[in-house]
């Protein structure tokens, strides 16, 4: 395998041609990347502030304070919520463009400086669940094809009811069997890798019940196609195949549902920050969105999709590194 | 060996029960100094720690742990001295000297005198501080001046009998006049006072940390002990998920949580390890607001059928598992000014047909509801999912289908809070229900004052009945103007008949506002002003 990648980066290596066709290609990406960002910041924007709803209210503490007519007004005037929305939309873009995201209006704090401290934890969370994910989903679709077709009907059962489970629901039943019945975890964060166990495990399973199924079908495609059959030819064993063949070709579609998959991580983030009281970004959302904190939902959003495009962009030149087909078909 | 081992460790293991038996009985008499506890809040976090700015029950819970009122109330509801020594009403009711302590500081080393009242009260007036709690509360106080060091004058623009329990209230604290000096974020960051615990840190969307105010002198005068408080430390978390934040009380991660919702109150009664306070809010009792200003409330009779067409006692009792009592008055339990009439709101379908006949709404359609000149009996119910809790949102429901007995179709719009202000804005509701906490039956003329039903720009107003009647006006603002305690009552129980007579409102009960603890979380109670706990006397038998 290590020999084969040697050989496929040596094949990819630019050569002049293609030197200008990657630029064309860089290019190309970066004005999509730019798009995308205004697009996304437009959009949400509006939605915002087309329903109904006051955001002077969230600097005033949002539920339960009765907030005065002069508190409001002087509020309003602070934010410059008075002004007409579209010169609103036209200062924030502004802003923007020069890579200041505002200050938050529940959490008196700027935006970029919330998004640091909970950047982290999330991202955290998000790559050992995909981790945790890759190798359930792996290690079940590789036990399920080489135990025969009970195995395969018994993965796939359990793949199936894995990625149905809402993540609510997944979380309190973990909590309820590890922490209240059993005692072995904290039923909510605490500092250390032992309180991130359950919810790693809430947002891995039903991630990893999506890529287990597609990874055991392209591994017994892969097992079923010619080059197995040519490689057994060559006098391959069975394990040989399985492992420096079929698995490279089972990896293709997971890697390229990477992308999706960090998108669904994130939403699933929103809930299991949630459940288990962890601090990162989707937990903030969630409270921006219900006190309708524009800049700072605008902010998270942008990161957000700015995380999504990264990823995307990754595992494409990754596609291109596993199968050399692409790099040469594409780039 | 083989013999002596057993036997020791027979030894040891009596000695051990020995020592398990003894530690709660000397525990549980003599308050143990030491230990943090970790009390988890399902309430939304505070956007500011200063409870002046904005004003909100989130900020009350917190800042009954560092900031001291002037007065407080005792569980008779009686005003007892705080940081104020004592005071006095002038005779005109237009003047007011309190005397302050004159051996306290606050945390940051400023002494409390009675600039620092001057101070607050500007503090709380200043547009700048965005207050709106507190605002409302002091809106009748035109001036403060200091006599000298411990003697702070409040000059009123006219006689307000709500004064002290207003000022009783966490969200007219008195804070270190230094510290407000500084900026308003570092001031919301770590607001000063005088209280038994100091914050030391804060990590927005985890928890706040608080520490032993250790030259601590200035508990209220019903607090159970002088001196500093036993806990060394808080850590105050917040854990917005209902179900992990009862597990995390159940496995011990956490010693306190509020917020506890009916089927966790009854699911804990089985736990030994976990006890239960119910401290109902004072101000209003939460209750469905009947808009008289249109039709069809604009007709009390058919304001009465709606009353007489829900149920509302079975479904509280199947919604709620016992926790929470019913309730007749507009008043909260707690205040001592209430009146109850269980017989105006008895369940009667027959009575609220009959009603509705009377009123014109003969006819049935097809599907049931009452019709007149051709349109359906409707009423709109915007709900705040922000503001229910969910056996509420379940009772709404259960209302709804008893209301179509009689012929209303109710039509229950869920919505967040920003647009449920937007719909009572543009008086686009029939029924609302919006909790209202404030100490004192001068919640009241809040609630059912004509001037309560024009909106503030903000499109925010509190008489959601849009009662206008101007011997209720004058009733409400008589008793706010007279300090007698027995002509109070008199024109308070007049006001409640005018209100509860006239079926502006159908009260439900209490607002809601369990806790649960450890059992060996010990001296926990809830403040007799809005209902927060303190843990000043708090103590860990552990």
């Amino acid at each position: 395998m290590a020999g084969s990648l040697t050989v496929d980066l040596v094949a990819a290596a630019p050569t002049a041609p293609t030197r200008g066709r990657l630029a064309r290609w860089a290019l190309l990406r970066l004005g999509g990347i730019v798009f995308v960002l205004w697009a996304v910041a437009t959009v949400t924007f509006f939605a915002l502030r087309l329903i109904p709803g006051d955001p002077a209210e969230a600097v005033l503490g949002g539920p339960g304070s009765q907030a005065s007519a002069e508190a409001l007004a002087q509020a309003r005037a602070d934010y410059g919520l008075d002004r007409p929305l579209i010169e609103q939309y036209g200062l924030y873009l502004a802003r923007l463009a020069t890579g200041d995201l505002g200050s938050s209006y529940a959490l008196r704090e700027p935006v970029a400086s919330v998004i640091s401290t909970n950047l982290g934890p999330t991202l955290l969370l998000a790559v050992l669940s995909l981790v945790v994910a890759l190798a359930i989903a792996l290690g079940l679709a590789v036990w399920s094809t080489r135990g025969g077709r009970i195995a395969v009907g018994i993965g796939s059962v359990l793949e199936i009811v894995a990625a149905a489970v809402p993540h609510f629901w997944l979380g309190i039943s973990l909590i309820l069997l590890f922490s209240t019945l059993l005692g072995w975890l904290p039923p909510v964060s605490v500092p250390g890798p032992l309180g991130l166990v359950l919810p790693v495990l809430t947002l891995a399973i039903p991630l990893a019940g999506f890529l287990g199924q597609v990874m055991r079908e392209a591994l017994l495609d892969a097992l079923d196609s010619p080059f197995v059959l040519s490689a057994r030819a060559r006098g391959e064993g069975d394990s040989g195949v399985f492992w420096r063949h079929a698995l490279r070709h089972a990896a293709i579609p997971a890697i390229g549902l990477t992308g999706w998959a960090f998108g669904s991580l994130i939403s699933g983030a929103v809930v299991v920050e949630t459940i288990f009281a962890r601090q990162g970004l989707g937990r903030s959302l969630l409270s921006a969105v219900q006190s309708r904190d524009v800049p700072l939902v605008l902010g998270v959003v942008l990161v957000v999709a700015l995380g999504y495009i990264l990823v995307t962009t990754l595992t494409d030149l990754a596609d291109r590194l596993v199968d050399p087909r692409l790099a040469k078909a594409h780039l | 060996m083989n013999r002596t081992l057993p036997s020791l460790a027979a030894a040891a293991s009596v000695v051990l029960v020995l020592a398990a038996c003894s530690t709660p009985t000397t525990a549980g008499s003599e308050p143990v100094s030491g230990g943090t506890l970790v009390y988890a809040s399902g309430d939304a976090e505070p956007t500011c720690l200063d409870p002046h700015v904005g004003g909100n029950y989130p900020q009350a819970l917190v800042a009954t742990q560092y900031l001291e009122s002037l007065v407080s109330k005792n569980s008779d509801g009686e005003i007892i001295p705080w940081l104020a020594t004592k005071w006095s009403e002038s005779d005109d009711g237009l003047s007011w000297d309190f005397t302050l302590r004159d051996d306290v500081t606050f945390t940051d080393g400023t002494p409390l005198t009675a600039d620092a009242v001057v101070a607050n009260i500007a503090h709380l007036k200043d547009p700048e501080t965005g207050s709106s709690t507190g605002y409302l509360a002091v809106q009748k106080v035109s001036d403060v001046t200091a006599v000298d060091d411990t003697t702070a004058r409040l000059t009123m623009s006219s006689p307000d009998s709500g004064l002290l329990d207003s000022l009783s209230q966490p969200w007219l604290a008195i804070e270190s006049p230094t510290a407000l000096e500084r900026p308003q974020d570092e001031n919301c960051e770590s607001p000063v006072g005088t209280g038994p615990f100091v914050v030391t840190k804060w990590d927005r969307q985890q928890s706040i940390s608080l520490e032993r105010n250790d030259d601590y002198t200035s508990p209220p005068a019903d607090a159970a002990h002088e001196g500093k408080a036993y806990l060394k430390a808080i850590e105050w978390r917040f854990l917005p998920d209902s179900a992990s934040r009862y597990a995390a009380l159940q496995s011990g991660t956490v010693d306190v949580i509020d917020n506890v919702q009916p089927d966790t109150i009854v699911a804990s009664q089985k736990e030994d390890a976990i006890e239960e306070i119910d401290a109902p809010r004072p101000g209003a009792s939460n209750r469905i607001e009947l808009n008289s200003s249109k039709a069809p409330f604009d007709d009390a009779r058919v304001r009465e059928a709606f009353i007489r067409s829900a149920n509302v006692d079975d479904s509280v009792a199947s919604l709620f598992f016992g926790t929470a009592k019913r309730s007749y008055s507009a008043l909260s339990s707690v205040e001592k000014f209430g009146v109850s009439e269980p017989d105006l709101f008895d369940y009667d379908q027959d009575e609220a047909a009959s009603l509705l006949d009377a009123a014109g709404w003969a006819e049935k359609d097809a599907d049931g509801y009452r019709v007149k000149d051709g349109e359906v009996l409707e009423l709109d119910f915007p709900v705040s999912t922000n503001q229910s809790i969910p056996a509420e949102v379940s009772l709404f429901e259960q209302l709804q289908s008893t209301a179509k007995e009689a012929g209303f179709k109710v039509n229950l719009k869920p919505l967040d809070l920003s647009s449920w202000y937007g719909a009572l804005g543009e008086n686009d509701y029939d029924l609302v229900s919006a909790p209202y906490t404030k100490v004192g039956a001068d919640v009241l003329r809040i609630l059912f004052d004509s001037s309560g039903t024009v909106p503030a720009p903000s499109g925010y107003f509190a008489n959601h009945s849009q009662v206008k009647d101007p011997a209720l006006d004058a009733l409400l603002e008589g008793a706010n103007a007279t300090s007698d305690a027995d002509e109070r009552a008199d024109l308070y129980a007049q006001a409640q008949e005018i209100i509860l007579g006239g079926f502006y409102i159908l009260p439900l009960y209490d607002q809601q506002n369990h806790f649960l603890l450890r059992s060996d979380v010990k001296g926990l109670r809830a403040m007799p002003t809005v209902s927060t706990p303190t843990l000043y006397d708090t103590w860990l038998a552990r």
